[in-house]
């Protein structure tokens, strides 16, 4: 490893080369840091919450298989991404046949937009926000499943253009081209809507 | 042919040295660890989360970090810290806590003092009882070292011999 | 500032409603909209979606999704060993090559068992559990006595120096 590489190794980078060593305790404490921001990607990613679960167990398991042989020539963060980001497109891949469109309708859990008023929503308000709530699942499931994963990157775990290349395995002008195109979607389709 | 018969017998006699030596060394491996930190080791990594939860977060990444800081000793060092816990841990509540009171007063002292006090520690934990108690009361010992260094000096050096 | 459709620089809206640019170039940006019908309406549309993203919130994980993992972990390691130990008492074909492919096997055992005694070890047996108390103080009482072990005491780690 390199002068420079260990100078920036990132806090999460030495925990993994503990658990290298033995310390079963610093996978615990990635664990807990990580597990909520890769069941969401994938979540949003695949719109299923149990397999979103069942891929993000199967990233923390290859995550502790790999240990003997990790080596932080990243930042932990971005190697954990691109497992999740494989996993998940995969499996995208392989059931894009199967599932189409008509998941979306079914399956998923109704969860609330969230709400800035503090009254409780009307009868009305709430068939609104069921169909905004659809809108923006069908709006993101309809992106091409690479673009998709660009902006649930960028948008949710705030990454640079340069990370995301190297959690989706492109160049970074690739990462702008189809973060460009996903967005000219999403205007195009949900520019209409206004949260409360 | 002789040769084969050799050849054979040495290969067989070699495997049953070979054997003997290495269920020696995998029992003296296995045996149980009484150091707490070594039986921590020996958890699954399910059981120490588990445990380390119901620590408040920050309490609980400090042992881990302690932990970590243990397990990566010099195997020397760590051999000499894990006898010399075995002694302490052997010793009654008590006495343990008297050795826990001096060895921070131990290092309270001015540096200066510190290489002193320890030399005779050192020496004196290494002599026979009488000798130790023949020194401690003698003009030197007193003139030598403050009251609280000579209770340091005593205590240590009776609570954790070599 | 120069138009972000016409310099073709499109994030420039992204980053404008994800309230990441700069405080000067957002100032600059603003005040190209204030004059721009096309960037205002595409600026408009894009913090529509910004707020519609934030909008989707994700379902809470299920409670037992560490404990499921950790089970899984449990196994594969379990399994490893097994795997391991059994490998080496496949029947093999030669006979010579039988004893010489089960030391080899022990030897990987002991070897792996000496190398990290602390750290590498079989799962301890059900129902022993340290816990996590019992291994802090031990680490205060291991930090104390580490006082004694250096030749230089003042080279000494304070038990509060963590």
């Amino acid at each position: 490893m390199g002068a420079a590489v260990a100078r920036a190794l990132d806090y999460d980078a030495e925990l993994m080369l503990r658990v290298k060593e033995g310390d079963g305790a610093s996978f615990g404490v990635l664990l807990a840091k990580h597990r909520a921001s890769v069941i969401h990607f994938v979540y949003r990613l695949v719109q299923e919450q149990a397999v979103a679960e069942e891929l993000a167990q199967e990233v923390f398991l290859r995550v502790y298989r790999s240990r003997s042989s990790y080596e932080p020539t990243a930042k932990f963060k971005t190697w954990l991404f691109r497992i999740a980001s494989r996993l998940a497109l995969n499996w995208l891949r392989d059931e894009k046949h199967e599932r189409g469109q008509e998941r979306l309708d079914d399956g998923s859990p109704d969860l609330p937009l969230r709400q800035v008023s503090d009254r409780r929503p009307s009868v009305e308000q709430e068939l609104v926000y069921a169909v905004k709530r659809r809108e923006i699942r069908r709006a993101v499931a309809a992106l091409p499943e690479k673009q998709r994963a660009a902006v649930l990157l960028h948008k949710y775990e705030e990454m640079p253009y340069a990370q995301i290349a190297r959690v989706l395995e492109c160049s970074e002008s690739a990462v702008k081209s189809l973060l460009y195109r996903a967005y000219e979607t999403l205007r195009a389709r949900l520019a209409y809507m206004e949260t409360t | 042919m002789p040769g084969d018969v050799g050849r054979t017998t040495l290969l067989r006699f070699g495997w049953v040295v070979l054997l003997a030596i290495l269920l020696a060394m995998v029992a003296a491996a296995q045996q149980p660890p009484t150091n707490p930190i070594d039986r921590w080791n020996r958890m699954s990594p399910a059981q120490r989360e588990r445990e380390l939860s119901k620590l408040p977060p920050a309490r609980a990444r400090l042992i881990r970090q302690r932990i970590w800081r243990y397990n990566h000793m010099r195997p020397e060092e760590q051999q000499a810290l894990r006898e010399r816990y075995q002694t302490f841990s052997q010793l009654p509540p008590d006495k343990q806590q008297i050795v826990r009171d001096r060895l921070r007063e131990f290092h309270q002292l001015p540096q200066a003092r510190r290489p002193v006090v320890h030399s005779e520690i050192a020496r004196l934990r290494s002599w026979p009882e009488a000798q130790r108690q023949a020194r401690m009361i003698g003009d030197e010992f007193r003139s030598q070292f403050s009251p609280q260094e000579q209770q340091i000096i005593r205590d240590l050096s009776a609570y954790l011999p070599n | 500032m120069n138009c972000p459709i016409q310099s073709r620089n499109p994030e420039r809206f992204v980053a404008y409603a994800a309230g990441t640019l700069d405080p000067e170039t957002a100032r600059a940006l603003e005040r190209h909209l204030a004059e721009c019908a096309a960037c205002r309406s595409i600026a408009a549309d894009q913090t529509a979606v910004w707020k519609a993203l934030d909008a989707w919130e994700a379902p809470p994980l299920s409670p037992n999704f560490d404990q499921r993992l950790y089970r899984r972990i449990d196994q594969e390691v379990r399994f490893s060993w097994w795997d391991r130990l059994a490998r080496t008492f496949r029947p093999m074909p030669l006979r010579q090559a039988v004893p010489l492919t089960a030391s080899a096997g022990l030897l990987l055992v002991a070897g792996l068992l000496l190398q990290h005694p602390g750290t590498i070890a079989p799962v301890a047996p059900r129902g022993e559990i340290v816990r996590a108390n019992q291994v802090e103080r031990t680490l205060d009482d291991l930090d104390l006595l580490r006082l004694l072990g250096t030749a230089d005491s003042t080279q000494s780690v304070h038990p509060d120096a963590r």
